[in-house]
């Protein structure tokens, strides 16, 4: 039967009002814990709200807000608008506010955002969004500074299941991101699914420290338990990035059964958490640790369980994902209760890894809906063991990138989207091997060089033009780090030294961590055929002679 | 005031020949001091002072100058 957000919300809490639908963490123990019926209480009232200040079906409200108890009523409540909310990450200290706007103009022409849905604090900041030329947006709302009013009196809106429901954007560092429309169909479609292949059941707890502009934020922690009438448990991702111990501890105290982080998450909790921290926290409840948004490493799980065995963890806890926003969330996924299958491969099994020897970890299989081949060059398939791309055939697949045609054509194909991602097949596993593309994946988070490039362009001392910026395993952390190689006319010591902490801070002004600045003599970087600086070649330049 | 061992301890984590870290320097301002590497810069200082600081103490840190404040107070333990 075809449905929608809020009518599987709205059963949900007719079904479970007094059941806890998501629980709000705080460390300082305050946590907010909304019940089922309050909870879509506020959401009608912020709905309410919305109404009253313009906001109409159809309309995109784009939410830049911290972790914050009353976020869930008010995405909630966009959706009873008849809106379409698109979480967005809240700028951090170090990202330059110009910078910042000028990713959020760019983002927001791209998108068509009409609504700014923020915190007072960042009001001055995003104020003159309403304002500027060409801006789609109507409005920018401080919820949290009103009354939301009395649920009840909102039109209701009517979507139909085949209508958007939510807006998801790429990650990235400017309006570069690519925004991805998702119907209601393929949300709830594709969260059912997905259930299936993990085996979940009504009473287990979702526990989640990812940010909510993330897709595994958004689909896997927060939208799945809400349409399942699941509890999630959500910590604030800046404290848990502070005290990485929050995430067992919130585990082991609510019982939560299953949770999703990025490879770098694994080696974090494993070198980062003091065992007096552990004190009373047990881990054997858990039915799945999902890695899941950057290539899952068979070192960081194996540390894992080592570190955290004497707590209960087992290996068939562990557990991998391969997912994308364009097919709303996952493609494949590992059985549950049995640790993901790992296989060496010494040949050529990715153009990007070409004589690489490596363990490498299954993702698992397709989930119910999804379908996947692995295609070379001339899109012909590859027979299992041999790597190629990725292409992915999906019943909850995105349309089209919104408003960016050019980038659509590009990826959806007779029906095929191709991600741009090498991997292959084994024992009827998928793994995933490398990227066809240049994006750097930094705990998760995707960044384009390009944006790198741009922000160095141009400082003293830097040939025009002469920069690349990619990115590099490292093994300690279970994820890559970003590298600069640039060209220079300096030789002195000091000013190569001054000229390199310039390239940093040039970085740090669009939020982006540069571990390493090469800087290498005129002429030395290499082009591609095409004439242009070809960031893998002097990638793997700069690491042969690292390595002599 | 930050003492020359702190910022000694902070800088060789980060990779950094030097930078001027006063009281209300904050992270963000810092090349390579970013929310990743933040726990691998107090780890650093807690190796070197021999503490262990508790999660929310953790928490409340809003510049280099708490940070020295948090290192005396656990110190003078």
């Amino acid at each position: 039967m075809s449905d929608v957000l809020w009518r599987r919300w709205t059963r949900n809490a007719e079904k479970f009002p007094d059941r806890d639908a998501i629980v709000h963490w705080r460390a300082d123990g305050c946590s907010r814990r909304w019940r089922w019926s309050e909870l879509l209480a506020d959401a009608r009232r912020a709905a309410v709200y919305l109404r009253s200040q313009g906001v109409r079906p159809g309309q995109v409200c784009a939410l830049i807000v911290r972790h914050h108890p009353q976020f869930y009523p008010l995405y909630m409540g966009v959706v009873a608008a008849g809106a379409l909310p698109a979480v967005l990450a809240y700028p951090n200290a170090r990202l330059h506010p110009d910078k910042f706007v000028e990713g959020l103009a760019g983002m927001t022409r791209r998108s068509g955002l009409d609504w700014i849905l923020t915190e007072a604090s960042l009001e001055p900041v995003v104020g003159t969004l309403a304002t500027g030329a060409g801006s789609t947006v109507k409005g920018v709302l401080l919820p949290f500074e009103s009354a939301w009013g009395e649920p009840g009196d909102v039109p209701p809106a009517r979507p139909n299941s085949s209508d958007p429901c939510l807006l998801q954007h790429s990650s990235g560092t400017t309006g570069l991101q690519k925004a991805v429309a998702l119907s209601h169909d393929a949300v709830l479609g594709h969260v059912d699914a997905y259930a299936e292949s993990l085996g979940l059941s009504p009473e287990d707890k979702v526990v989640s420290w990812l940010p909510l502009y993330h897709d595994m934020g958004m689909i896997a922690a927060f939208q799945l338990p809400l349409a399942l009438g699941l509890t999630l448990v959500q910590l604030d991702p800046f404290e848990w990035v502070t005290a990485p111990v929050l995430l067992l501890q919130a585990i082991s105290q609510e019982r939560g059964a299953i949770t999703w982080m990025p490879n770098f998450a694994f080696n974090l909790l494993a070198d980062r958490v003091h065992e007096e921290e552990l004190d009373g926290v047990r881990l054997d409840a858990m039915k799945l640790f999902v890695n899941c948004s950057e290539p899952v490493r068979s070192d960081s799980l194996r540390r894992f369980l080592d570190r955290f065995s004497h707590l209960g963890v087992r290996s068939e806890q562990l557990s991998a994902c391969y997912a994308m926003a364009e097919t709303t969330f996952a493609a494949t996924q590992t059985a549950p209760g049995v640790a993901p299958v790992t296989v060496a491969v010494d040949g050529p099994a990715s153009p990007a890894n070409r004589g690489t020897p490596r363990k490498w970890v299954s993702s698992g299989k397709p989930i119910r809906g999804c379908e996947l081949k692995v295609v070379d060059e001339a899109g012909v398939q590859r027979p299992d063991g041999q790597a190629g791309e990725i292409l992915i055939r999906s019943q909850w697949m995105f349309s089209e990138y919104r408003n960016n045609a050019e980038d659509t054509r590009r990826a959806l194909r007779d029906g095929w989207y191709y991600t741009g991602d090498y991997g292959f097949t084994a024992q009827g596993e998928w793994f995933v091997v490398g990227r066809k593309k240049d994006i750097i994946v930094v705990a998760g988070n995707n960044l384009f060089p390009e944006d790198i490039e741009d922000a160095l362009i141009g400082l003293p001392g830097i040939l025009p033009g002469r920069v690349v910026a990619f990115g590099v395993e490292n093994e300690a952390s279970g994820t890559e780090e970003v590298c600069v190689a640039a060209e220079t006319e300096l030789e002195g010591e000091p000013e190569r030294k001054a000229l390199q902490l310039e390239v940093r801070k040039a970085a740090m002004r669009i939020d982006v961590t540069i571990s390493r600045v090469y800087l290498v003599p005129p002429r030395w970087l290499i082009k591609s055929s095409a004439g242009k600086l070809s960031r893998k070649a002097n990638r793997q330049r700069i690491l042969d002679a690292g390595s002599k | 005031m930050i003492t020359d061992r702190l910022k000694r301890t902070i800088l060789l984590q980060l990779g950094l020949d030097d930078f001027d870290l006063r009281d209300d320097t904050v992270a963000g301002e810092v090349p390579g001091w970013d929310s990743l590497s933040h726990v691998t810069v107090v780890s650093a200082v807690e190796s070197e002072y021999g503490v262990r600081f508790k999660t929310l103490d953790l928490l409340k840190l809003r510049n280099v100058g708490d940070l020295q404040a948090l290192v005396d107070r656990y110190a003078a333990k």
